[in-house]
């Protein structure tokens, strides 16, 4: 059950930042290039406020960039997503993760809306009129090889569903109506690319939303079966359906409320350069490659947008970014129900906190000899067959958010000789993203996948009833020893999931 | 020379110890096992004098898994005299320093600072740990006299009635023990005389008297009826070994005897010396980051990083890490790689060197220890699945802190090398991204300087 209504746009997230005393709105005017990022990636590190930049250089129509909004507090990284979708305050991480399933389990349809409700229609621009060179992207690494649109939601057609695809790619701006986007074969959107529109020699048609809210923002990261809408399932997380309007250039549905809707079509046969960009892994990755090409036809936007984004890399370690915090707070509760759907006997699938897109955890039971290699099987090689390299297997009690019994169970736990499974040996596909794989390993090939195999790992670190003790006394002595420590001035947030190991 | 009480006070005054009365209910077992699984401040129970004022998580009391301004070194390194900030490598280093053997002796002798009571040993009230019977002391120093010296060994037991002890010693130090010898316990000493104790035990080092050690030259002493004891010791015990000796089995175990065998001895209290407003250390048994762990993975960590930098004619190790998350069952080692190579020569010697681990992840050495977490992250990043993830053929000697082996056992040994290959052109190497690394040093500085006038809170102090 919910206390109050989640924040549907993007500016009632800000608006549940501003009521937690979370963002700081800075006054002063601040470059795009590399200063915004450079305070959100020291804002990141310090756990920080949500830095707001309301004046920002050469900035057209008042335009505005808000430095990785939905970056979770160190500590609770689901706090800010729970209250703004409208959950219980204070939530453990393994309640919220239920409460987010509970949700899911429950889409709600989108709705249409006519553009003169749209607030993404308040200034619409086409043609020649349309440019991206009128907003303030950021250059956020140096070394990056050039401006990004990188927390956007990419709307793109889906012939088996009855709304649209939306998937999660960053857009690198060449020119006033062109972009280079981020598509690697293996992912939807790119697959329907690739082997449908390019092979048709047809443009594929898309819109870019930017700020379209938490909800939105997280159904474009997870993975949705084929079939089945991301707008659905955003509609779900947020308890509402999500209002959609009609783009003006094509027949695609975009959120109603997004802070700006670039309009376009991916064209086939066409490359530009996209990177070098300081990416997930916490590095720079290289060398430039060749993706596909974004032709703009329209941009619309509401009036002094605010154009999030988020600075890639800096989600690794200690710190938190937008991305870190999107794989935690959502993709880790989807991935949590997609397995359990699968039938897999799984308490949680949870992104490892220092690296999040590499490395899962999942509690679970052995629940019959050769479970975890199936359930390795099933996910290398269906949503984590990109991205993801490793698995980490801990006991159905342990919680995979708490660190600290995670590397105790693989200290403890993990067999070398019989618990470290290396799967498909030089055989998976992979991203030409990492940083093990030499520049000619990673190649430049023509579907954004790398030109040479790689391999994935599995960590069977469950413990066959041997781990060691955690907590002394019963729990109504615990709770009492909390108390005498929360009098004693101890603050009370230190005992968080963080204080144990088990869920 | 830093002593207890002292180092307490150093605690509170960089905020990171908070005071409480002793609780009735729960054991105090309770509460310190509880701030210990939040990573809570180290704690005083203060009482109204009439039983032994404790603390607890004094050495380390936090994991390194979320970013914090203090490591688990710290504690222990203020405890040292290190610095209030102390480096990860100095407080090992200073820790070796305890135990290495001297030229000559510089010991200095300084008067009791207990008195003589009239108390006996249950009279001081140690806490009793839920489900267990009898009230338990942990983190004590046993003093052996002989004629050459005295030897110090680590003692934990439980208090039996008003004169006897059942304590938990190395097995090594009863060699020098007969019915009726006077041996001395001390509760409370300076850190460098615990943690010595620790280090001298687990490397096996106790057949020298603490006198030719760096740690008589650094603690001052007051001969006893046992052996000598720290002067400032916060309680002292003097006691005879028992003329009955049972076999038991059951007693609980500090982390130490994980590393070298332990042996039940039983102990007549004779005298009970104790200072005013006396404070000891305790620490539950068993749960995550003890101090009895903490003392042994730091205790191993310094000895295996003297090692590694005296064998090659030079010093390439940064760092070596024991996570007490981990509790020995894995190591991290950052490291120059010398040549193409190196990184398994230094992880096999590792393992040559200790049978406590059987996985070793060597990282770059630019790495800061402080900042664990990027090796958290560099360990899958850096590595490649297959080619940088290396197991041994499963017929080497079984390590001892996994769960998994059973006596007699041979095992596979795993080591991960998340450095850069030395023979990569240096257009391969990723830079990192960082605020040092993402950005030029003007946009930097201005940010640093604008921090504050642009609205932001936080400190800038620490690793970025």
């Amino acid at each position: 059950m919910s206390d109050r209504v989640a924040a549907r746009t993007f500016r009632e997230f800000l608006d549940v930042l501003e009521e937690g005393d979370e963002t700081n709105r800075v006054a002063d005017e601040i470059s795009w290039d590399l200063e915004a990022s450079a305070i959100t990636m020291l804002a990141n590190e310090l756990d920080d406020r949500i830095p707001v930049f309301e004046r920002v250089e050469s900035a057209v129509d008042g335009a505005r960039l808000v430095g990785d909004p939905y970056r979770g507090p160190r500590r609770r990284p689901w706090d800010r997503f729970a209250r703004a979708l409208g959950l219980d305050a204070g939530l453990s991480g393994p309640a919220y993760y239920e409460a987010v399933i509970d949700r899911l389990r429950s889409p709600h349809e989108p709705t249409v809306v006519e553009a003169s409700a749209a607030p993404c229609k308040e200034v619409v621009r086409t043609g020649d009129a349309a440019s991206l060179l009128e907003f303030p992207w950021p250059y956020i690494h140096q070394g990056d090889g050039g401006r990004y649109a990188n927390l956007a939601t990419l709307v793109a057609p889906d012939p088996d569903g009855d709304w649209e695809n939306w998937s999660h790619h960053r857009a690198m701006i060449h020119a006033a109506s062109q972009a280079s986007v981020l598509f690697l074969a293996g992912e939807q959107v790119p697959n329907l690319y690739y082997y449908e529109y390019e092979r048709r020699d047809e443009p594929m048609p898309v819109a870019l939303a930017i700020g379209a809210g938490p909800a939105v923002e997280a159904a474009s990261r997870m993975w949705i079966p084929v079939g089945r809408s991301e707008a659905a399932f955003a509609g779900g997380l947020q308890d509402a359906p999500v209002e959609l309007v009609e783009c003006e250039t094509n027949d695609l549905h975009v959120p109603a409320s997004a802070e700006v809707v670039v309009e376009g079509r991916v064209l086939p046969n066409e490359r530009l350069d996209e990177g070098p960009f300081g990416d997930y892994f916490g590095y720079m990755n290289g060398p430039r490659r060749s993706m596909p090409v974004l032709e703009v036809d329209a941009i619309t936007h509401r009036r002094s947008p605010y154009l999030p984004f988020c600075v890639e890399g800096s989600g690794v370690g200690y710190s938190r970014n937008s991305s870190s915090t999107f794989q935690t707070a959502a993709s880790g509760p989807d991935a949590t129900l997609g397995l359990r759907a699968a039938g897999f006997d799984v308490e949680m699938a949870v992104p490892w906190d220092f690296t999040s897109r590499i490395v899962w955890v999942i509690a679970t039971e052995r629940s019959y000899p050769g479970t975890l290699h199936e359930l390795a099987n099933f996910i290398f090689t269906t949503w984590g067959m990109l991205h993801i390299d490793f698995f980490v297997f801990v006991d159905a009690d342990v919680n995979p958010l708490d660190p600290r019994a995670v590397l105790e169970a693989i200290a403890l736990h993990a067999d070398p000789d019989r618990d470290f499974h290396q799967f498909g040996v030089e055989r998976m596909p992979k991203v030409p993203l990492n940083i093990y794989q030499t520049p000619d390993e990673k190649g430049s090939a023509t579907v954004g996948t790398s030109k040479s195999k790689t391999a994935k790992a599995y960590v069977d670190a469950l413990s066959d009833g041997s781990r060691p003790v955690q907590t002394i006394g019963d729990r109504t002595e615990r709770e009492r020893a909390r108390e005498l420590l929360a009098e004693a001035g101890v603050d009370e947030a230190i005992f968080d999931h963080h204080a144990g190991g088990d869920r | 020379m830093t002593a207890f009480r002292n180092h307490l006070g150093f605690l509170r005054k960089t905020d990171d110890l908070e005071s409480l009365e002793r609780p009735e209910s729960p054991s105090p077992q309770v509460v310190a096992a509880e701030a210990l699984r939040a990573n809570g401040p180290a704690l005083q129970f203060t009482t109204d004098g009439s039983s032994l004022g404790l603390a607890s998580g004094v050495y380390g009391g936090v994991d390194q898994l979320q970013r914090r301004d203090r490591c688990p070194w710290t504690r222990l390194g203020i405890g040292l005299g290190v610095d209030r900030d102390p480096a990860y490598v100095d407080v090992l280093e200073a820790l070796l320093a305890l135990g290495r053997r001297l030229d000559e002796r510089d010991v200095t002798y300084v008067a009791r600072a207990a008195s003589t009571t009239d108390l006996n040993v249950r009279d001081l009230e140690f806490p009793t740990p839920p489900d267990e019977t009898w009230p338990r002391f942990t983190l004590g120093v046993l003093s052996v006299g002989a004629d050459e010296g005295s030897y110090w060994a680590p003692i934990h037991g439980t208090v039996i009635d008003d004169r006897t002890l059942r304590a938990r010693v190395p097995g090594a130090i009863t060699d020098r023990l007969e019915q009726g010898d006077a041996v001395s316990v001390a509760l409370g000493v300076p850190s460098e005389a615990l943690a010595a104790t620790y280090l001298l035990a687990v490397t096996d080092r106790l057949s020298t008297p603490i006198e030719d050690r760096g740690v008589g030259a650094a603690v001052p002493v007051v001969p006893t009826a046992g052996g000598v004891v720290p002067s400032s010791a916060e309680v002292v015990l003097e006691t005879t070994v028992a003329d009955q000796q049972p076999e038991t089995r059951s007693e609980k175990r500090e982390f130490w005897e994980r590393l070298v065998d332990g042996t039940t001895l039983t102990l007549e209290v004779d005298d009970v010396f104790a200072r005013d407003d006396a404070v000891v250390p305790f620490t539950p048994l068993g749960v995550p980051l003890s101090d009895d762990l903490l003392l042994v993975t730091l205790a191993t960590a310094a000895t295996l990083f003297d090692r590694v930098n005296s064998y090659w004619g030079v010093s390439p190790v940064e760092w070596l890490l024991l996570p007490v998350e981990g509790r020995l069952g894995i190591c991290f080692v950052a490291t120059e790689t010398l040549y193409a190579g190196f990184e398994w020569q230094l992880a096999n010697f590792l393992f040559s060197l200790s049978d406590c681990f059987d996985k070793v992840v060597v990282v770059d050495g630019e790495t800061s220890p402080r900042n664990f977490g990027r090796v958290l992250g560099d360990i899958w990043v850096k590595a490649h699945p297959s080619r940088d993830w290396l197991f041994s053929e499963p017929n080497a000697p079984s390590a001892r802190m996994p769960t998994y082996h059973s006596e007699g056992d041979t095992g596979a040994r795993l080591y991960v090398d998340a450095t850069w290959d030395p023979r990569w052109d240096d257009e391969y190497i990723a830079p990192r991204v960082s605020v040092t690394d993402s950005y030029p040093p003007e946009i930097r500085d201005a940010v640093f300087e604008s921090w504050a006038d642009l609205g932001f809170e936080s400190d800038l102090e620490g690793d970025l």
